[in-house]
């Protein structure tokens, strides 16, 4: 190497170094990062204690990393270069051409939690109806990277139809609407096509007719979401939300904070997770109101976030829904249907979500 | 603290070559010792003390033995007095649990095991301070009076945590006579960036398929063996770049250390492996307990002796485990029947069948090395060698997704890259110089944030 080139090089190695060190200190440090959707470490305090058993270097090194300058951007560097070299798979998200899908993993809970609603069945009289919902990795697995593995979804859905509830079909109907948008591109939920779908499945397992589906209205075409989040894959195209129930009459009382508003609530549409927009996001119970539904009928759904954009279209059936997060609000699902005069019980939860729970146990109580 | 990680590169490096070039060269070695103390204590507060321990005992010893150096017998006890301090640290802290718990299991008895964490490089650093002694008194090395530099040299970070294991010998004018300039600066930038390039692009990235492998339910064949080359890069491409950025960062502040890898995948004999993997350890292991023991100069029994001997410790020294053992054994073994008698055989051989049959004895080792606990070891082999299904689709999968890494790793653990480099004219190779090192910074900084990039798990709202 010549003299400038060792100069060079010097420099540049250290400026590089030296550089962001620098940028490190004097830029502020952030609290929160929307894109990782997690509170960032902040500075650590110090004591001789923590030092002496380690937790205090721990910490200052999870502070260094997390406050790193450009931060978001190194992560997308990252991805774009092992996608470069032909990885599909980020953080446990398969990236499949024009959409992100999220791999399942099986868990040791899927065949106790079809065990408690069977529970819940011989435990009430009133009428049970159980709707898994597929993942996207289910529906959409022709997009799925060439012998990519995920959790067998249609021979679980197979063994969710012995437990003695009515069973919602929400795979079939999702199925015949599987080449449009039913789920997300970047974001791990059901799109409001989806959750139609997933309403039309209700309704034909009660044996009646689903309500149109009407015209959309685009609440927002910049939404990143989930998946977005975590696979580090930042070059798609956002994903829009749609609306198409106006939600005119329909009331929303979130019981624990004591508010009521309507069936959406447009201030999420303004952060990052616009999917919250549905509903309010997630609360332990919400009672939905519409004086002007087809009938007279209260529903207890006991649910996950899929049910907060499935809900729009439930408020033109039912006249009262009672949505029961049981991670929040543990109640025993029987006793409560029971004392509020519910008419039926909707257990709805996406498969990824249900073989997960451990608050599921509560429908067996 | 390790070398591969944001706080080393971007604070710590800098500072410490900063305060070292800008300080006045007698006070450099007391610098080296308190910013490498300050290196070790920041993974390990309380550990620092067992080494400073390990630090006095040998300086002690080495003023000692020439002190003793007329009365032959007394200095030969210090000698054994220091090898045996150091092993009874090393014994301590790494064998003590797992020997007191085989012994449990065998005899019922209720022998305490402690559960301490291992201190990090105790390894290294016992092996360091021993071969001090043993050089001092065979006068392969003058004894080192002043404690600062004695502390730097055990304590030197680019080889405190990871090695290579410098011998004493190797390095002893340094302490004193070594100077840096520049070329010899920009050449340990470049060293030390091909290092981190192997550790954070290279090793990490093919780390993941290894690690699909072993948690697979259904492992097949095929996977197991596509799982075993995975592992057997990552080892190499994560230690040897730790070795590149050690040899790296010596050359920064002025140290020439030995290489510890030479192309190993390259070899066509174990005996050659052997004498390209991990450098420093099989040097030592010869210098201090080959040798003394007669090496090959006794009877063809003695030498076999020799032989196990060596490479059971070889194999323990890795960790205190039953496979670790094993692995020993394995080699002891295929060293063995290559001097004994297979070697002439393979010589001739062509070389493309005498590259394969190495590479498959050192997968099937690496397989003993990386499985631990003798049932699962057991039944990865059992898989390995046919009692599985062949073939499933998610193995095709992982090929086509790692097909292209697969690749860029074989190549670079050949010397093609380095060939490569050294027919380019002296002009391109200045231009490229300080590009590529910019370019590997950039990427490894973005693998190193990714690494803790931890989003969370949204999936249950």
């Amino acid at each position: 190497m010549t003299k400038t080139s060792q100069r060079v090089t010097a420099a540049v190695f250290c400026l590089f170094l030296a550089g962001f060190g620098l940028l490190h200190i004097i830029l502020p440090d952030r609290n929160f990062s929307p894109v990782e959707n997690r509170n960032l470490r902040q500075m650590p305090e110090f004591t001789w204690s923590a030092l002496a058993d380690g937790s205090y270097t721990a910490a200052l090194e999870t502070y260094l990393s997390d406050q790193f300058p450009l931060r978001d951007g190194w992560m997308g560097l990252k991805t774009r270069y092992e996608y470069l070299l032909g990885k599909r798979e980020f953080h446990g998200v398969y990236f499949c051409g024009d959409r992100l899908i999220s791999k399942l993993e099986d868990d040791s809970r899927s065949e106790q939690n079809l065990a408690c609603v069977r529970q819940l069945t011989e435990k009430t009289d009133i009428p049970v109806y159980l709707g898994l919902i597929p993942t996207a990795a289910e529906i959409w697995k022709d997009y799925l990277p060439e012998g990519a593995d995920s959790f067998d979804q249609t021979a679980y859905l197979a063994r969710a139809q012995e437990t003695g509830a009515v069973w919602v079909d929400i795979a079939g109907a999702l199925a015949e609407r599987r080449d449009e948008a039913v789920f997300y591109r970047t974001d791990h939920h059901w799109t409001s096509l989806g959750a139609y779908c997933g309403y039309t499945a209700l309704l034909e397992a009660m044996g009646e007719t689903p309500a149109p589906l009407g015209t959309a209205r685009r609440a927002a075409d910049d939404f990143y979401g989930t998946l977005y989040s975590t696979s580090g894959v930042h070059w798609l195209q956002p994903d829009s939300i749609e609306r198409y129930v106006s939600g005119e009459g329909v009331t929303v009382e979130n019981v624990s904070s004591e508010e009521t508003h309507g069936l959406y609530v447009d201030s999420f549409l303004a952060e990052k997770d616009k999917y919250a927009s549905f509903l309010g996001g997630n609360m332990p119970l919400y009672i939905v109101r519409n004086e002007n539904a087809a009938a007279s009928k209260k529903l207890l759904v006991v649910r996950d976030s899929y049910s907060d954009s499935l809900a729009p279209f439930l408020s033109q059936t039912f006249s009262e829904i009672h949505l029961l997060d049981l991670r929040y609000y543990r109640t025993s699902a029987a006793q409560y249907a029971e004392e509020n005069d519910m008419d039926m019980i909707f257990v709805c939860y996406s498969v990824e979500n249900f073989i997960k729970d451990t608050d599921a146990a509560m429908l067996a109580q | 603290m390790v070398f591969s990680s944001l706080p080393f590169l971007f604070f710590y490096l800098m500072a410490v070559l900063a305060v070292y070039k800008l300080a006045p060269l007698k006070v450099r070695n007391l610098i080296l010792l308190l910013v490498s103390l300050f290196f070790y204590g920041w993974g390990e507060p309380v550990y620092i003390f067992i080494m400073l321990l390990s630090i006095a005992v040998d300086y002690t010893h080495g003023r000692l033995v020439e002190r003793w150096r007329e009365n032959d017998a007394l200095a030969r006890r210090v000698v054994a007095s220091s090898v045996l301090c150091n092993l009874a640290i090393l014994f301590f802290f790494k064998y003590w649990d797992f020997i007191a718990g085989n012994i449990n299991a065998f005899t019922g008895l209720s022998i305490p095991e402690f559960g301490l964490p291992l201190p990090i490089g105790i390894s290294f650093y016992t092996f360091q301070t021993m071969s001090y002694t043993i050089d001092v008194y065979r006068r392969d090395a003058p004894v080192q009076k002043n404690a600062v530099a004695f502390g730097a040299y055990v304590t030197l970070f680019p080889q405190l945590i990871a090695g290579p294991i410098v011998q004493y010998k190797s390095v002893a004018e340094q302490l004193e006579g070594r100077r840096e300039d520049l070329e010899k600066f920009a050449s340990g930038i470049r060293r030390f960036t091909v290092g981190l390039a192997k550790k954070a692009l290279l090793a990490n990235a093919i780390g993941e398929l290894w690690d699909a492998s072993i948690a697979a339910q259904n492992l097949t064949v095929a996977g197991a063996w596509l799982g075993l080359t995975a592992y057997a890069f990552q080892l190499y491409f994560d230690f040897s770049g730790y070795s590149d950025m050690a040899v790296g960062l010596g050359r920064m502040l002025g140290f020439s250390f030995l290489e510890n890898f030479d192309y190993p995948y390259i070899s066509k004999s174990v005996v050659e492996f052997w004498k390209r993997w991990h450098i420093s350890l099989t040097t030592w292991f010869r210098e201090y307990v080959y040798y003394p023991l007669g090496g090959n100069r006794v009877s063809k029994a003695k030498w076999v002796r020799n032989i196990l001997i060596v490479w059971v410790l070889t194999g323990i020294w890795h960790g205190a485990g039953w496979n670790f053992l094993l692995w020993g054994l394995y080699y002891a073994v295929w060293m063995l029947l290559e001097r004994l008698f297979l070697g002439r055989y393979l010589e001739k051989l062509p070389s493309a069948l005498r590259h394969v049959y190495t590479m498959l004895v050192v997968l099937v080792g690496w397989a003993l090395f990386a499985v631990e606990g003798l049932d699962r070891l057991s039944m990865f082999l059992w898989t390995l060698f046919g009692g599985a299904d062949a073939y499933a689709a998610v193995d095709g999968y992982h090929f086509r997704s790692y097909l292209p890494v697969l690749v860029i790793l074989a190549v670079a653990s050949t010397p093609a890259g380095k060939n490569l480099w050294g027919r380019l004219g002296e002009r391109t190779r200045s231009v490229l110089t300080p590009l590529l090192v910019l370019a590997s910074l950039v990427l490894c900084t973005a693998s190193l944030v990714d690494a803790s990039y931890n989003p969370f798990l949204y999936f249950r709202f």
